[in-house]
């Protein structure tokens, strides 16, 4: 489905995407990264409105940038919102697929479907300029999936979206993944992306981090370095334990004693260990905080593994 | 024939956006300041000639005003106005990337862009020059309005395919560039008495202006301004202005990277 071979995209100075290879079958795929990490920068490639300033890189068996004729296999629901005051979700749509080139007499029908399966028939001729954030959200939707793409790309597609909402789309995605055809979802929430699909791309400064599903992706964090919290009253006397052990990079106990802050160069180490210790000399610890409630802290993680700053 | 259609669907489409009352607001401004001024010329005449007053005296005066009022500046606000933000206010709006993703979207909507802005500023042209020809109420009212009326198509024909480059071009500085090159090129250089006024459309318009109105002792009078080439001259540099920017500015804008958002 799609193929990158080393691509990187400047913005004069600045880097967007960093090297980039990357090679996806036919599939549904989460593309998670915070704000800023290159999302928008590789999805502005995939449908060729940029080209790369090095390497390259093929959408469905074509580069995206030369081939126009691509574009009509591609949907596209950006992040940005859309605002026509005074026009319909039904002309704009029916506008959009036009500027494909299908004949006038099908844009209405394609039109009508594609709101109809976003839930906007009873609003489609009403003027966008008074449609809620969640109903343009919509409208967006139903103008990617209108010409009946191979591949839609959803750049954070719950925006604006209420829980009913966010349930509808969770369950058309699904039905459009088990069609067969492509999926690129885009988002920096983690449980938007887990309910549509298991498997991810993280992309962080514009570089690839990590890919594949949840579980691989742990196993990968398992074996990365990172930062964990302990709170209890008991935390201090974890300290000789942990300050005897290799894999410990650098200990950190707040001043009331409360909190102490681990380094972990062998994660897995420590989580095969702290059980038994705390077990063994009967310590009382509250909590145990993981950076997976920190995606930032996370990709920090990863950042550090794939520069080669930690094996 | 499904894609000779589509700047149509564009056109409709961009008038359909349009109806908005700032919008209607500034094409009736468009039509009434070009009307008021000839009224304004017309009442002050009629008062200071009275019995004396003589339409025929009046062609040539008021057929300059009527020309700089109308296919000159009437043409270019508008144009400025319709033709100039046509791709920058999709990218503000961060709508540019909904229509760069269809298969035709770009050079079927900058060229429907253009036809809509030549449209809605030729409307405003044709009836303020109506109503003008009729305010001045020579004997020669149908030479002058079908002159005017011609020299407004060229005008808003070549003036939009130039601010559509500029547009494509100078994206963020859309209005400051199209303003610029107003007042330096068509305002400044074209009455510089030098080969580079030849290059420019107002020159080429005042020299259609002079000959198909018959104004030979205007010409005489002011060669460097209107210009001694023959019609087809003028003509065929008018259409090599506008076919040349016109599809300098579709090719620009096929295989332009314009912003399409914050990035994320």
């Amino acid at each position: 489905m799609i193929e990158l071979n080393h691509v990187s995209k400047m913005y004069g100075n600045v880097v967007g995407v960093n090297d980039l290879t990357l090679r996806l079958p036919m599939g549904a795929y989460g593309l998670i990264g915070p704000n800023g990490s290159g999302k928008t920068t590789l999805i502005n490639l995939l449908i060729g409105h940029f080209r790369p300033t090095i390497g390259s890189l093929r959408v469905l068996d074509t580069s995206p940038s030369s081939d126009r004729q691509l574009l009509r296999r591609i949907g596209l629901c950006p992040a940005s919102d859309v605002l026509y005051p005074n026009v319909s979700a039904l002309e704009w749509v029916q506008y959009q697929i036009r500027l494909h080139g299908i004949p006038r007499r099908d844009c209405r029908r394609l039109a009508e479907t594609a709101l109809e399966i976003v839930d906007m028939t009873d609003a489609m001729r009403r003027p966008m300029g008074t449609y809620s954030l969640g109903m343009r959200q919509r409208t967006k939707i139903a103008q990617a999936i209108a010409h009946q793409p191979d591949l839609l790309i959803l750049d954070e597609p719950y925006n604006g979206l209420d829980p009913v909402g966010r349930n509808d789309m969770t369950r058309m995605l699904r039905d459009w993944t088990q069609s067969g055809r492509g999926l690129i979802f885009a988002s920096h929430v983690l449980q938007e992306i887990e309910s549509v699909t298991p498997s991810f791309l993280l992309i962080h400064g514009g570089r690839l981090l990590a890919s594949g599903t949840a579980a691989e992706i742990e196993s990968i964090l398992a074996d990365t370095p990172q930062e964990v919290r302990l709170v209890g009253k008991d935390v201090a006397k974890l300290i000789h334990r942990l300050a005897d052990v290799d894999w410990v990079e650098s200990l950190q106990l707040n001043h009331v004693k409360h909190e102490l802050k681990v380094s972990l160069r062998e994660p897995i180490e420590f989580y095969r260990q702290i059980s038994t210790w705390i077990r063994d000399d009967n310590l009382v610890i509250e909590q145990l905080r993981t950076p997976d409630g920190n995606l930032e802290a996370v990709f920090e993680s990863l950042l550090r593994r794939h520069r080669g700053d930690v094996t | 024939m499904n894609r000779l259609t589509m700047p149509w669907d564009v056109v409709r489409f961009e008038l359909r956006r349009s109806f908005t009352p700032a919008r209607m607001a500034m094409w009736l401004v468009l039509v009434a300041f070009p009307i008021a001024i000839i009224a304004t010329m017309r009442t002050i005449a009629n008062a200071h000639l009275a019995d004396k007053l003589d339409p025929a005296d009046f062609v040539e005066p008021f057929g300059v005003t009527l020309y700089f009022l109308v296919p000159e500046v009437t043409c270019l606000l508008g144009l400025l106005l319709w033709a100039t933000p046509a791709i920058s206010t999709e990218i503000e709006g961060q709508t540019w990337v909904y229509l760069a993703l269809r298969r035709s979207g770009r050079r079927m909507v900058l060229f429907g862009k253009y036809l809509t802005a030549v449209i809605w500023t030729l409307s405003a042209a044709l009836v303020a020059i109506s109503a003008s020809v009729f305010l001045i109420g020579t004997d020669v009212m149908l030479r002058m309005w079908l002159v005017m009326s011609a020299l407004a198509v060229l005008s808003c024909l070549a003036h939009a395919a130039i601010f559509l480059l500029i547009g494509v071009v100078f994206y963020r500085r859309t209005m400051v560039a199209a303003v610029l090159y107003t007042m330096v090129v068509e305002y400044g250089l074209s009455f510089v008495p030098a080969l580079v006024n030849k290059f420019t459309v107002n020159y080429r318009l005042r020299g259609l202006l002079a000959t198909w109105m018959g104004w030979e002792d205007v010409r005489s009078n002011a060669e460097n301004i209107f210009g001694s080439e023959p019609v087809s001259t003028h003509l065929l540099v008018l259409a090599a202005i506008t076919i040349t920017l016109l599809g300098a500015a579709l090719y620009r804008v096929e295989n332009a990277e314009y912003p399409t958002q914050q990035e994320g």
